[in-house]
């Protein structure tokens, strides 16, 4: 049975980050080891002032995460980071995953550098030089990292408007980093803007872009249901006998998984498409209805049938 | 490049048929393993409750490890996010609260206070009490906490409160040795805490007189909305071995059952009392079997660290039929004195 150490951050109501990826992946059959970043009463996208809790301090996190991976030295085959707030978070995160990676190299690391959407930032400025070490060092233990176009560019270094700048981008990240998926690329780049393009790019072969068609409206925790779907799809990818799977299927099969989630979400939300961002009971039906899609998860049973999503080569 | 393909029409999705309950659970978090509010989430989330899990501790694992490193939450955080964020920010409303482990006087009091004037504010909000003290005759909190849980059953409309055999005893000042015993511990819980809905002594043992006789564990309810005016009590066979956060499960379970999508069904306690044991027999057993065949050195030990909560998935299906173990008993209806 596999097990995954996740750290991230947790609210209380609704369905980002641990709270996000912690039931789906329970429903694939991970035991899910969840360590919270920060305990919210909700996510920032209610309004600064509105949320209510704490971040774990470094102090704190260093001490749960010495006791976890002191006490189960080699009990995870996957890890996952997400959403972490400040520099000393990440590079705390960091070190821990990174001597666990050492002690266990078949492990899979999934890291979401979470630092922020459509140019702008939402973490401290001194995290983005944490997550470019961690994944750009020589010696980087990430296996996977899951930007969305910001974020590309920031770990890139340079802004990225044509595909050409984008196929570069990918060889220097695979210099460290194996899998790169970038959640959602600027449409510009490939044209028809009612789609959200995912480019899914593993080291050694050539990328694929897959699209789905937008969705207008605003959800939260879209980006930790993906990272957390993608690993679990990845693991599959990398522990199976079967040659014939190939990444962009794996991602195909998340993007299902995903838009049959938003779906869900919509189906209950009273006003589609008009959720404003600080507006409480708009954000409150926004939230990604988590549990009533438990049947999506696994690509095996699920109900709805499969779409095809792969576009085109880059 | 390869051709553009048709876009996809956008095809409706529908509802599940079972509605969407719930609940606020108050209760600790372990980064691994199974107990607190990492044991009744999985189960609740998969029967289709949404759980605002609101964490009193992070732990590394339950001390029942040997080591482990963690924090607790301050209580003016708990608070915080309580009372500015959940009530008063988002005006959320559950069917259910449930308050499981507080790892200080403060936090307790004042969670105590907020809940008790919350559910006097709206009646259809059902709180679910499990008043941790201890168990096997060791208190685990401060002294402290003992008069606090007091006050909360006997200032409090709890809808339902879960003490183990030894938080019973506490509760009601009367050594449960006997079946006798335990009634007069439930007549006199009922005299002290009159404004409690429902009571459920969740796991009792009692002396054997033979060494090889059969053990059993027992557990009784009592409901003071019911008409029969009954106690009823159950046992199920006893399986040697130590399961930590069984009791978080039962909770759970319980939880899920005795408040059905519709309010308008009438709660039959002992019945809904006797599928739970049913269920927390079966998952206990199946953890036993995996836990053995995972590592067969845990043969020599009976203590489990870890349900198999995630491995036990289907059995959680609300559609999943659970058999009567054949040496189970169903104890007839024992009327209160």
């Amino acid at each position: 049975m596999p097990r995954l150490l996740a750290t991230q951050s947790h609210v209380v109501h609704g369905y980002v980050g641990n709270k996000a990826a912690t039931f789906p992946l329970q429903c694939l059959g991970w035991d899910v080891d969840c360590c919270n970043s920060v305990q919210f009463s909700n996510h920032t996208g209610y309004g600064m002032d509105r949320v209510f809790g704490n971040i774990t301090e470094e102090r704190d996190l260093d001490q749960l995460l010495t006791g976890v991976l002191g006490n189960f030295p080699h009990d995870y085959e996957a890890l996952l980071s997400g959403y972490l707030p400040k520099k000393e978070s990440v590079s705390c995160m960091g070190r821990h995953y990174v001597a666990y990676k050492k002690n266990n190299p078949g492990s899979v690391w999934l890291m979401d550098p979470v630092m922020g959407d459509e140019g702008q930032l939402y973490v401290d400025k001194d995290v983005i030089f944490e997550y470019k070490k961690l994944a750009l060092s020589q010696d980087s233990e990430v296996d996977i990292i899951t930007p969305n176009h910001f974020e590309l560019e920031i770990m890139y270094g340079e802004k990225i408007d044509t595909t050409e700048q984008l196929r570069t981008a990918f060889q220097k990240l695979h210099k460290t980093v194996p899998v790169v998926i970038v959640t959602s690329c600027d449409p510009k780049m490939f044209g028809d803007s009612e789609y959200v393009y995912c480019v899914a790019s593993m080291r050694g072969q050539s990328p694929m872009v897959l699209r789905v068609p937008l969705i207008k409206s605003y959800f939260t925790g879209v980006g930790d249901l993906f990272s957390a779907l993608l690993l679990d799809r990845i693991y599959k990818l990398l522990s199976s006998s079967n040659t014939s799977l190939k990444l962009e299927d794996q991602v195909n099969d998340v993007l299902n998984v995903i838009q049959n989630v938003l779906k869900m979400t919509l189906n209950y939300a009273p006003n589609n498409h008009t959720a404003k961002i600080g507006n409480p009971m708009d954000m409150k039906d926004a939230e990604l209805r988590i549990i009533e899609s438990r049947d999506f998860y696994n690509s095996n049973t699920t109900p709805v049938v499969k779409r095809d999503f792969i576009y085109r080569k880059l | 490049m390869t051709k553009l393909k048709e876009p996809v029409e956008f095809e409706e999705i529908s509802r599940p048929k079972t509605r969407t309950r719930r609940v606020l659970s108050i209760q600790s978090h372990v980064v691994h393993g199974y107990v607190g509010n990492k044991a009744a989430t999985f189960p609740l989330q998969y029967r289709s409750w949404d759980v605002d899990a609101l964490n009193t501790v992070q732990f590394s694992n339950h001390p029942g490890y040997g080591s482990f490193s963690g924090f607790r939450s301050k209580a003016g955080d708990i608070d915080d996010i309580l009372e500015k964020g959940l009530l008063n920010g988002l005006h959320m409303k559950y069917d259910a609260v449930m308050i499981g482990y507080l790892p200080c006087v403060e936090s307790l009091k004042i969670t105590g206070q907020r809940i008790g004037a919350l559910c006097r504010q709206d009646p259809q909000i059902k709180w679910i009490l499990d008043p941790v003290l201890g168990d096997n005759g060791k208190l685990y909190v401060a002294e402290e906490i003992v008069p606090i849980y007091k006050k909360i059953l006997q200032n409090s409309g709890v809808f339902l409160v879960t003490p183990n055999q030894f938080e019973m005893e506490i509760l009601t000042d009367v050594k449960i040795d006997s079946l006798d015993a335990l009634w007069t511990s439930f007549e006199q819980f009922h005299q002290k805490y009159p404004k409690v809905d429902k009571i459920v002594v969740t796991s009792l043992e009692f002396p054997v007189s033979q060494e090889h006789a059969e053990r059993y564990i027992y557990s009784a309810c009592y409901d003071t909305t019911a008409t029969s005016g009954r106690i009823n009590y159950f046992k199920v066979p006893k399986i040697d071995a130590h399961f930590s956060g069984s009791g978080d499960l039962f909770n759970a379970l319980l939880l899920d059952l005795v408040l059905p999508v519709d309010y308008t069904e009438s709660i039959d306690l002992p019945n809904t009392l006797w599928t739970v044991l049913l269920l927390v027999d079966k998952i206990l057993r199946r953890t036993l079997q995996l836990s053995y065949s995972q590592d067969p050195s845990t043969k020599s030990s009976v203590v489990i660290n870890d349900l198999k909560l995630i491995q036990c998935q289907e059995l959680l299906d609300p559609s999943c039929q659970i058999e009567e173990p054949f040496n189970a008993i169903k104890m007839p209806q024992e009327s209160i004195k």
